[in-house]
């Protein structure tokens, strides 16, 4: 936020401290599906919020953790252990199904498991564009304990 | 809003009941902190994939709590409890409940 906020930037903090009254509670929450960068805004707001009722010391590991997290070894082979095997599953899910899409099944054999495949992929892809949709407005991702 | 596991507000006095209020959240963790968690159950220690997933559910059902004492005009919310369940395996559920109450003005 650069400078003096905004008037609507005001209403949001009202809003997320909860420090509107009804009816002006009432015309943010009809702004807010018309304009997701004020919602994005009480999003940020309500994240720090949650954020700021933690006010329990580190613990002796935090230090070991965050060095562990910056360490480009353990990063790295993590990251790398992470992607051969998901590449590995996702691959191997792919040459089975189109192997036994090969074979010797019946037409609606195939038809089938084509159905399920598709069905299963088209899933994934609607529930993964969901939640990249939603990701911005879940004021929860940032807690640890 | 005030909130207490405690059936009374020290120095306030309760003067209306609006029934009991609760929130609950169930969240799930991506594939791939599922995969870590599950090496780290291998080797022992804290599993940190879900004591985070934990608590961003108690604070979820918290928050639903609160927004529903709030709906109602509720100055704080007494007796809370938490209570969880596994709904779906890797899944957290929380719940948390409590009775919402009116508080007098002033000190009691």
């Amino acid at each position: 936020m650069n400078g003096e906020p905004t008037e609507e930037q005001l209403n949001a903090m009202a809003y997320a401290d909860g420090e509107l009254d009804d009816a002006a509670r009432r015309e943010f929450e009809a702004l807010l599906p018309r304009r997701p960068d004020l919602a994005r805004e009480v999003a940020q707001l309500r994240r720090l919020q949650v954020l700021a009722r933690h006010v329990a010391g580190p613990e002796p590991m935090d230090t070991e953790w965050a060095r562990l997290a910056a360490d480009p070894l353990h990063r790295g082979g993590r990251g790398l252990g992470l992607g051969l095997l998901l590449a590995g599953g996702t691959g191997g899910t792919v040459w089975a199904a189109i192997e036994i899409l090969r074979g010797e099944l019946p037409i609606w054999g195939k038809a089938g498991l084509g159905a399920l495949l598709l069905g299963s992929f088209l899933l994934l892809v609607t529930t993964i564009r969901a939640r990249a949709r939603t990701l911005p407005f879940d004021p929860y991702t940032e807690i640890q304990r | 809003m005030i909130v207490l596991t405690t059936p009374d507000v020290p120095g306030r006095k309760i003067v209306e009941v609006l029934g009991i209020v609760r929130g609950n959240a169930v969240r799930g963790a991506h594939l791939g902190r599922d995969i870590s968690a599950f090496f780290k159950n291998l080797v022992g220690g804290e599993i940190e994939e879900y004591t985070k997933l934990l608590a961003e559910s108690r604070e979820q059902s918290l928050d639903r709590m609160v927004a529903e004492a709030q709906a109602k005009g509720a100055d704080a919310i007494v007796n809370v409890r938490f209570a969880t369940s596994e709904v779906t395996a890797g899944a957290a559920e929380f719940l948390a409940y409590g009775t919402a109450v009116k508080l007098a003005a002033g000190t009691a």
